[in-house]
Formats: C-alpha cells, sequence, structure tokens
C-alpha cells in the first residue's frame, strides 16, 4: 500500500526512545515474557508480529505498565523511556501512562458523547485552559485521527453509535489528544474491514511524524506496510528484530522465515 | 375408599404401566433398540403420563367440585329453618358441617356406630352429649333439620368419595390401555413426552401468573366495595385519618402516604450512599479474598427478618436517638418511636439491596471500559468516577428504585418503630404512621366486613400496589432502555 523506502528516508531522528533490558514477565506461574531484550527508536512504526500468545501484547503492556493492573503479573527488567526507568518507585503509572498512550484491539469509545471522549484525557490532566481552548483541542485530535469530518456535526451524539472503524479512530483521537510521546497500539485494525483498516493504516503513518509508535499485528503485509522496524516474538521469546524490509527480505532466524512464509504461525 | 389408597393406587398403577409400555415397545422391534424410535424409556413414560395426567386432573376437580355440590343439596334443606329463624344461610351451614364432622368423630373413636349415627334423630336422647363424649364440642343443642341436613350431608359425602374413586380408576385406566394399545416401534414417543415436559412448565408459568391476578381481582373488588361506600374524593384528599368503629370516621390517604414517603425517603437516603459506596468497594477496590468475605457477610443483612430490624429500632436505635434528640439533649424528640427511627433501621435493611444490584451492574461494566481510561493515564477513582459509574448508572437507578419500592412496602419496621399516630409534619423526629401499618390495624381485631373502617384496608393495599407497580415498571423501563449501550 505504502511504498516504504520512500517513507523510511523520511525518516530522520535516529535516537531511541525506549530502552528495554532482560524483561521478564509471570502470568501466576507462566513465564510470558523471556528475557527480552529490544531498543525502539524515535518518529518510527515498531511492529510486533508473532504467532498467538507468543507474548507480544504483554510486551506491549509493560511499556506503559498497564499490566499492573493485573493482580497475578508480575514483571521484572529494566524498560526505560527517555533514559527513565518507568518501574522505578518514583514513577507514577497514572503519569507514564499519559505519556504512552494506548489503543485496543476492541474498540472502546466510553458511553459519552463523541466531544466528552476526546476531552476525558485533556480534562483529567488539565491540558486545557479554558472551554475554548478545550474545543480546540478536540478538533485538533479528531482531525489527526482522520474522523473530524465525518462527526464534527454531530459532535454530542454518543460515541458509541459510530460503526467499528470510525469508533476505532475515536480512540486513536482520544488517545492523541493527551499528547502522548509514545503510542502503543494492540492490534488496532482486527476488528475493522479493509476500508476501515486502510484508513487507519494511513493514520499510523501520519502520526510517525511525531510520535515513536508500536503496533502489535498479526497480519505480515500491515506490518510490511506500516512499519520501519519489525520484532518477531515466538514462544515469549524476542527472535529478531530488525529493519523491516531486512526481516521480510532476508531473515536471520530460521524461525522467522518459517513464519513469514506461512509453515508455522 | 380412603383418599390416600387412591392416589397410592394411581401410583402404582402408573408404575406398572410404565414397565409394560417399555416392554411392549422393545418387544415390538424384537429387542433391537436401535430400531426404536425413540428410547425405551420414553415408551415406558408416555404410558404412565397417559394414564396419571387425566385421573389426577380428574381428581382435582371433583375434589373442588364435590363439596359444591353437596353444600348446594343440603343447603335446600335447612334454607326454611333458616328463613324462618331469620338467620344467615351460611351461619346455618357451618352448624351443619360442624355436626356431620361430629358424628363422623364419633364413628371414628367407636362412641357411635355407623347406623346410629345415620339413623339418630334429635328426639332420640341428647344428641350434643354424645357427640361431646365423642370429643366433639357443640354451641347448642342440635336442632331436628340441621340434625337431618347433617346426615344427608354425611351420605351425600361417602357416595360423592366412592363415586370419585371409581371414576378416577377408570380414566385411568382407559388412558393406560389406550397407551399401551398406540405403543409399538414406529410411535414418536419421545416427541409425545416432550411436549408433555412443555404443558408442565406451562402450567407452572400460569399458576404463578393466574395467583398475581386472582391477588389482583380481590383487590380490586374490595375497594370498588369500600367506595361504594364511602366517598372516593375524601378518601384521596382528606388529610385527616380518624376511623372509629362506631361510625363517622375520617378515612383520608393524605396524612398515611405522607408517613410513607417521608420514610421511604429516609431510608433511601441512608441506603442509597452507603450501599452504592459499599458496591465500588466491593468491584474495584477489594481484592478477591476480602470480597469474597464481604460480599457475604454484607448479604446476610437481608436475611434478617424484618421483625428483627424492629425490635432493633424499638430497642436500641431508638433510645440512642432519644438521648440526642430528646428531652435531655435537643428536645425535638418526644419518644423514641419516630420517622427518623423507622427510617434510619429501613435504610440499614436496604443497605444489602443496593449494593448487592449495584455490585452486579458495576461488575457488568466490561473491562475494557476501565483499560481505555487507564491507558489515557486515569486514576482508579477518575476512571470509576467518570467512566464506570455513567456506564453503570441507568442499572443502579433501576437498582434503587426497587429499593424504594422495597421501603414503601415495609411494615414491621413501621409498626415497631415509627409509632401510630397518623399525622402531616415536616419535623422527622416525630412520630408518624404508613399506609402498611394501617392495614394491619384495620384488619385485625373484631373489625365487621362490610364497614368502611375495614373495607379501607383493600383501598389502601390497591394504593400501594399501583404505587410500587409503577415505580417497578418504571425501574424496568429504566434498566432495559439504557442496558445495551456499551455491547
Amino acid at each position: 500500500m505504502y511504498d516504504n523506502r520512500a517513507s523510511e528516508s523520511a525518516v530522520t531522528a535516529d535516537d531511541i526512545k525506549i530502552e528495554a533490558k532482560r524483561v521478564n514477565v509471570h502470568y501466576g506461574t507462566t513465564h510470558a515474557i523471556k528475557d527480552v531484550d529490544v531498543s525502539i527508536l524515535d518518529k518510527t512504526v515498531t511492529a510486533f508480529i508473532g504467532p498467538s500468545g507468543c507474548g507480544k501484547s504483554t510486551f506491549l503492556r509493560c511499556i506503559n505498565r498497564m499490566n499492573d493492573t493485573i493482580d497475578v503479573a508480575r514483571v521484572t527488567g529494566d524498560i526505560r523511556i527517555d533514559g527513565e526507568d518507568i518501574n522505578d518507585a518514583r514513577v507514577d503509572p497514572v503519569q507514564l501512562r499519559a505519556k504512552v498512550g494506548m489503543v485496543f484491539q476492541k474498540p472502546n469509545p466510553f458511553p459519552k458523547s463523541i466531544y466528552d471522549n476526546v476531552a476525558y484525557g485533556p480534562k483529567i490532566h488539565g491540558l486545557a485552559k479554558n472551554k475554548g481552548d478545550l474545543d480546540d483541542i478536540v478538533e485538533r485530535a479528531l482531525r489527526r485521527g482522520a474522523i473530524w469530518d465525518e462527526v464534527k456535526d454531530r459532535l454530542h451524539a454518543p460515541g458509541t453509535g459510530l460503526s467499528g472503524g470510525q469508533q476505532q479512530r475515536l480512540c486513536i483521537a482520544r488517545a492523541v489528544a493527551t499528547e502522548p510521546e509514545v503510542l502503543l497500539m494492540d492490534e488496532p485494525c482486527s476488528a475493522l474491514d479493509p476500508i476501515a483498516t486502510g484508513q487507519v493504516e494511513e493514520l499510523i503513518d501520519e502520526l510517525r511524524r511525531d510520535y515513536s509508535v508500536v503496533i502489535v499485528t498479526h497480519s505480515m503485509q500491515q506490518a510490511a506496510r506500516v512499519s520501519q522496524k519489525t520484532a518477531f516474538f515466538h514462544l515469549g521469546n524476542l527472535i529478531e528484530y530488525g529493519d523491516t524490509d531486512e526481516i521480510f527480505t532476508n531473515p536471520k532466524d530460521p524461525k522467522t522465515e518459517s513464519y513469514i512464509t506461512g509453515r508455522i504461525g | 375408599m380412603p383418599f390416600y389408597w387412591t392416589l397410592a393406587i394411581i401410583a402404582l398403577l402408573c408404575a406398572a404401566g410404565y414397565v409394560l409400555g417399555r416392554r411392549k415397545a422393545v418387544a415390538s422391534v424384537g429387542g433391537d433398540k436401535r430400531r426404536l424410535h425413540s428410547l425405551p424409556n420414553f415408551y415406558g413414560m408416555n404410558v404412565a403420563l397417559k394414564g396419571a395426567v387425566p385421573a389426577f386432573g380428574l381428581l382435582v376437580f371433583w375434589l373442588i367440585a364435590q363439596p359444591l355440590f353437596v353444600e348446594w343439596r343440603v343447603s335446600s334443606i335447612v334454607s326454611d329453618l333458616a328463613v324462618s329463624e331469620a338467620r344467615d344461610l351460611g351461619l346455618v351451614m357451618v352448624d351443619v358441617r360442624r355436626v356431620a364432622d361430629g358424628l363422623d368423630t364419633a364413628v371414628a373413636t367407636g362412641t357411635m356406630t355407623a347406623s346410629e349415627a345415620t339413623d339418630i334423630a334429635a328426639g332420640d336422647g341428647n344428641v350434643r352429649e354424645r357427640l361431646g363424649a365423642a370429643g366433639v364440642a357443640l354451641g347448642s343443642e342440635v336442632s331436628e333439620p340441621v340434625l337431618r341436613a347433617a346426615q344427608r350431608y354425611r351420605a351425600l359425602s361417602s357416595t360423592g368419595d366412592t363415586l370419585r374413586s371409581v371414576a378416577v380408576l377408570a380414566v385411568l385406566l382407559l388412558g393406560l390401555g389406550w397407551a399401551y394399545r398406540e405403543t409399538d416401534g414406529e410411535f414418536r414417543a419421545r416427541n409425545v413426552v416432550e411436549q408433555g415436559v412443555l404443558a408442565l412448565l406451562l402450567g407452572a408459568a400460569c399458576i404463578a401468573i393466574l395467583t398475581t391476578l386472582g391477588i389482583v381481582l380481590s383487590l380490586i373488588f374490595n375497594t370498588i366495595e369500600f367506595f361504594s361506600i364511602y366517598p372516593a374524593s375524601e378518601f384521596f384528599f382528606s388529610t385527616t385519618w380518624f376511623p372509629s368503629f362506631g361510625g363517622g370516621s375520617s378515612l383520608g390517604i393524605l396524612p398515611l402516604l405522607w408517613g410513607t414517603l417521608y420514610i421511604s425517603l429516609i431510608a433511601l437516603a441512608v441506603a442509597v450512599p452507603i450501599g452504592l459506596m459499599a458496591a465500588i468497594y466491593l468491584s474495584e477496590y477489594a481484592s478477591p479474598r476480602v470480597r469474597g468475605i464481604a460480599k457475604p457477610a454484607l448479604e446476610i443483612l437481608a436475611g434478617i427478618p424484618t421483625i428483627v430490624y424492629g425490635l432493633f429500632a424499638l430497642l436500641t436505635v431508638g433510645p440512642a436517638l432519644m438521648v440526642v434528640f430528646g428531652d435531655g439533649g435537643l428536645g425535638w424528640m418526644q419518644a423514641g418511636t419516630a420517622v427518623m427511627t423507622a427510617g434510619l433501621v429501613m435504610g440499614i435493611m436496604l443497605i444489602p439491596f443496593v449494593s448487592s444490584l449495584s455490585d452486579d451492574i458495576i461488575n457488568a461494566v466490561p473491562q475494557s471500559m476501565r483499560d481505555g481510561s487507564y491507558g489515557l493515564g486515569a486514576t482508579q477513582s477518575e476512571t470509576v468516577r467518570q467512566v464506570v459509574l455513567p456506564a453503570a448508572l441507568p442499572g443502579i437507578v433501576g437498582a434503587i428504585l426497587l429499593a424504594a419500592s422495597r421501603a414503601i412496602g415495609e411494615t414491621m419496621i413501621v409498626v415497631l418503630g415509627a409509632g401510630a399516630a397518623a399525622r402531616i409534619s415536616p419535623n422527622p423526629f416525630e412520630a408518624m404512621t404508613t399506609v402498611t401499618a394501617k392495614i394491619v390495624s384495620q384488619l385485625t381485631g373484631d373489625a365487621d366486613f362490610s364497614s368502611p373502617e375495614a373495607l379501607v384496608a383493600f383501598a389502601l393495599g390497591m394504593t400501594l400496589f399501583v404505587l410500587t407497580l409503577g415505580l417497578n415498571v418504571f425501574a424496568l423501563y429504566i434498566v432495559r432502555k439504557y442496558r445495551e449501550q456499551y455491547e
């Protein structure tokens, strides 16, 4: 869909945004992530691929400490965003999540109006000085979510009344509205049809200009289309990590090759 | 033949029919069960059902119809007597039944032979004394027509009982025979039995609905009777409640409604915030272990009989309030029984009601809503206040309305905690009373059931019924209308 080489040339920044070292996750007695080391670049789309249950979503949830909300999950290891340890006792997970936004697999708009859905984050973080300011933030976020034209006449209709693709773009707009630095997306297109998927992918490419985007996906074509870096997970291990072109055309590990060519997975 | 024997014979014959039907079906396909349309048990069940259902149906019908028939035949004997002595026919019939039962007892205990009981006349010796010796107390000497009517009553009843047994057994055998004849390998016994099960379930549902209908109808007829002897405008708009059985009473519902609503309001003001906060704690904050202990503990409150709450109000809460608000303290309260006492205790009673329902509703809010909110950097309390509660609100409103209809219908706490004075006053430390408490007091004691003072209870009950029904319908409407919102 998009020419990777062309978009890659647009990547200017090469600094590391997120650095993970020896990350392990246990769910009760299950060892879900085993010693994963990865460095995620700023202003880049990084795709996590791998068969179901390989730990890619779990690892994604480590980056904004969403695993804290699960009682049985235990995370060890070192994850740094801009050099700052996010598991440090002094880091407030609430502030961390404001900086690291997340979009989920199933669109989950709140049972509120479209406007209130987007204004939710800015309101709780006090980003708007007044009503007009908030209106601007909401409009900007909805424009970035590529949904403004469709909803500008019904901002006060319930967000749950939108179609699936619109709901997912609303959720992306909602995540963007809090001005995060990193955007985590957990299979954002798995509940969408091809047209809505195309719109969301276009949007992801847009977002790359300002954010570091990490996307978990089951579709290898999608990973190839939208990402510049790809990480392949298998049974809780990070098997291979590198440039997307490299992974898809010339994988080093035989497991990666089997997965990409469709022999396993 | 005694009644229980009939039952035993029906059960025995049905069991035999079951075995025979099953055997015949298996035999009809030469013992190869795979060639049967249904499993062998269904054939047996088909036979047993077709015997038992008509037989029991007839039995039940007969048990209802026979006393009516006998009563009708016997009452023609005593109706002249009732007219001549200017007595109520119903009262004479009560005498007749009592004498007939007395004769039965006398025969059963052996103080009278069976032929003596049928032939004894009022002139032959003292019937009252002889029955008294058998342990049957009669109020007055038995008159000749009553005795004759009683003897006729006994004769008709015993003939009826015999006929009943014969008829029921005949129907049973016919049913069993018919079902046995149609049994063979091709017969679709399973479908028939399934239909029988369906009819059984339908019957159970009908009984529940018809009972409700019966209750409502009995309320309606008595209410209509009340309004025919007491003006409706006075009932609904008079502000005094002063029943006097000597006549000239004033039966205005307004003071009672005021008491009901005032007490319910206080109860809800106690129960809703506490119950809701308990529910939020249990569903959002408590660890599974704490929740596993605290939720059942809270629900124990719901299992306490309301009379115990009433005692708690009378003995503990009332005196405790008196210490603060009574003459020794602020001086607002004259006695322990007051709106505030009843309202507080009723509120405690409603806490588990509100918390348990709300807890279920809050748990039903999808985890993805919470994840979405946490993912945006919201704290737990922000998530609860701005996402979870709004999503659960329709259900919570429904729970509160259901609690309100419980509060309006509550009786024992009010009887013991709120006092008995019907008055309209804004002071919550005064004694007041409610609709339910007054229904109790109007119908207990020696009320004449045709006086407006007793019949008013039905009008009160009807008002209450309409009120709580309206609340329940409204609650269901709210819950349904908004339920699908986050699916």
